[in-house]
């Protein structure tokens, strides 16, 4: 599905990512642990294609061809998703519209019909009950006025709704409460398929609880240090980050 | 012509001749510069006769478009010439050409035309109005009617000049919604040169809707005077989209204890279009509220200017006054001159201003295309949902919906409207 070699990356002409490589099949569910600053957020941009973020090295495939050749959203229609660490508001925007655009871009791009708006309808309200969304946000500007919990509901829903290939969830776990997340684990789990993808990009182990990876990196000062199986989170939670530096230098 | 009206005419040409064409060297006309686009409009001799108000107008040449959907009242004038008013009006609703009233009741024509010297002062063209008005429609509500349809006034303009004064008045406890509407054939130069006077009786309520979609060849001068008294309501929407300059002068006096004004604002202006609002709120009174905001678009080479003043007098004590203007520049070659200006003269007041100029938002757009939208696709959507920020506020879904069709239309992006609002409609 995506296999990352030697990738580099800048910001600000700041190297972040000083040589990534990963390899994630078809239906596997990947972990990317690491301290703040380690670049893990600048990964999930360089994914998603944002402008600022420099690919100065290396490369990006993804289901055979090179990612770094697409725009942000042809990525969208090939099948990448990224759901964001901080969702923006857009007053004005409505939710339902952004969304029936989006997905309909993608079908066109698929050459699928576009979904009438009957069809549009039946489909997110399907979809909102996943993360338990009141369809009447559906209504409402996108991710305006909604609580921490709610964007990142949002989120999954907006990844149901668009499904796609590989999905990237940035610290989606940050800022929610227990039931919160257990809502948005419970909508991670309803969407892992052996067609779909994942990288889970986190800071902290207590999502890996509920959305089991099947293989757990971690990434610090720009490179993946160590891998392992889903017990590594254990390890780094108990442990901290440091003792995979000292391993990784020594 | 009777000795009275003669006499208010005399006045306005004396005004006029002293205070002149507004000029950049006057504080308020800084930035708008009309001088040599209004010159040959002046020279005409506009005849000022009273007439029947329904002279026959050649009419076939121009095509009065109308709002889809807008069961109205409907008052239309061709050239500053009332040539139709509704046959049926509500008992305490009265619908009268200006033109008839200069023959039937000079007094009240007088008082209606009369300029003021400080709106003179501000503007001259005011006082060229009082001087050359030929018509204009007065339309009165008696106390306590409630009128269920609005009245829409359409303004429809061959290349000549049109000075057109019209007369609102609310009797206590009425309400009424007008939308005066400007539009002329695309390319058609000419000029328009209007005064509305609006009364607010006390406890009356007023949804007032300006939208100026005039030829982008054409300039459009307007001033709208608004006295309201003791808890009355005024909710204005001034949507300008047309004209190559344009300007307008909204002047809303709160005189009496508990009135309360919301003006709303749009502009969008392109190519090498000019729009100035200058809007002047007076509180003169205890606990009397304003709240305004102004957008504007501005893409192409095309200039703004939006100047808000509001004034706290001598003993409007609990005053609470917002004001925001906020602005997106679509082009780097497009500019805006944005300025409030608060004079304060007591100290049991909440007021509260600000000015905003920006871009459309890069975090926001990114989000967009994340979800499989193209850069043009979210620009229009950004850019829409800017504008549709004041548009909502707006109450009457078939009005609202004309305007945002037209905002969109405007917008320099190839979207449709229709496929975009039927995702506002279907989730709402």
């Amino acid at each position: 599905m995506l296999e990352i070699k030697n990738l580099h990356a800048e910001v600000d002409g700041r190297e972040i990512l000083k040589g990534i490589d990963l390899r994630i099949g078809t239906g596997e569910v990947h972990a990317i642990m690491g301290p703040n600053g380690s670049g893990k957020s600048t990964l999930s941009n360089v994914l998603a294609g944002r402008e600022g973020y420099e690919v100065t090295a290396g490369t990006i495939m993804y289901k055979g061809r090179n990612l770094l050749d697409l725009s942000p959203e042809e990525r969208v229609w090939e099948g990448v998703f990224l759901a964001f660490q901080y969702p923006v508001e857009i007053p004005g925007v409505n939710n339902a519209y952004l969304l029936r655009a989006g997905v309909n871009a993608k079908r066109r791009h698929l050459g699928l019909p576009e979904l009438d708006a009957m069809d549009f309808m039946q489909l997110v309200r399907e979809k909102a009950q996943l993360v338990e969304l009141d369809p009447s946000f559906l209504s409402r500007g996108v991710n305006e006025g909604f609580s921490g919990g709610e964007k990142k509901r949002n989120e999954i829903f907006q990844m149901a709704v668009l499904e796609p290939s590989l999905a990237i969830l940035d610290e989606t776990d940050s800022g929610l409460d227990i039931d919160a997340l257990k809502i948005v684990a419970k909508g991670v789990n309803k969407l892992r398929s052996p067609e779909r993808s994942m990288i889970m990009v986190t800071h902290y182990q207590r999502l890996l609880d509920y959305v089991r990876p099947d293989v757990v990196h971690v990434l610090a000062d720009g490179r993946i240090l160590k891998s392992g199986g889903p017990e590594l989170a254990q390890e780094l939670d108990r442990r901290g980050y440091d003792w995979v530096r000292e391993e990784a230098a020594a | 012509m009777s000795t009275l009206i003669q006499e208010v005419r005399q006045r306005g040409e004396r005004l006029f001749e002293r205070h002149g064409i507004p000029h950049t060297r006057l504080e308020h006309w800084k930035y708008t510069d009309i001088r040599r686009a209004i010159e040959p409009w002046l020279a005409e001799k506009a005849d000022v006769s009273p007439g029947s108000g329904y002279e026959a107008l050649p009419t076939d040449d121009v095509a009065f478009q109308g709002i889809d959907g807008l069961d109205a009242y409907r008052i239309r004038v061709l050239d500053g010439r009332v040539i139709e008013i509704p046959e049926a009006l509500p008992e305490g609703v009265i619908v009268q050409p200006l033109a008839r009233l200069l023959a039937d009741d000079e007094a009240r024509a007088a008082r209606i035309l009369n300029a003021d010297e400080q709106a003179s002062l501000f503007n001259g063209l005011v006082a060229l109005n009082t001087a050359r008005a030929q018509d204009g429609v007065v339309i009165t509500v008696e106390a306590g009617i409630e009128l269920a349809r609005p009245i829409l006034i359409q303004h429809m303009g061959h290349a000549q000049a049109a000075h057109i004064c019209h007369a609102l008045e609310l009797g206590a406890q009425a309400h009424a919604m007008v939308i005066e509407h400007y539009e002329t054939p695309e390319q058609t130069a000419g000029f328009t040169n209007v005064v509305s006077r609006v009364q607010l009786g006390s406890g009356s309520s007023l949804v007032h809707v300006r939208l100026q979609q005039e030829s982008s060849a054409r300039m459009h001068i307007g001033r709208l005077d608004v006295c309201q008294q003791r808890d009355s309501l005024l909710k204005s929407h001034v949507i300008t989209l047309g004209a190559q300059t344009s300007r307008l002068d909204l002047v809303v006096n709160l005189n009496e204890a508990g009135a309360s004004c919301e003006l709303n604002g749009l502009y969008l202006t392109a190519g090498r279009q000019h729009a100035d609002h200058h809007t002047v709120i007076e509180h003169r009174a205890p606990y009397c509220r304003s709240r305004e905001e102004y957008r504007g678009i501005l893409d192409g080479r095309s200039r703004a200017v939006f100047n808000g003043r509001v004034v706290v007098h001598e003993g409007a004590v609990g005053t609470d006054s917002e004001q925001r203007n906020a602005n997106l520049l679509l082009s780097d070659r497009a500019e805006i001159d944005t300025k409030p200006e608060l004079e304060i003269y007591n100290d049991d007041v909440r007021c509260a201003h600000g000015a905003t100029v920006g871009q459309l938002d890069e975090a926001q757009l990114f989000y967009m295309k994340a979800r499989g939208l193209d850069d043009s696709q979210a620009r229009e959507l950004l850019t829409f949902a800017f504008a549709d920020e004041v548009l909502v506020r707006l109450d009457v879904s078939a009005v609202r919906r004309h305007i945002e069709r037209l905002s969109f239309d405007k917008l320099p992006y190839a979207g449709d409207f229709d496929a975009m609002s039927l995702g506002l409609e279907e989730s709402a």
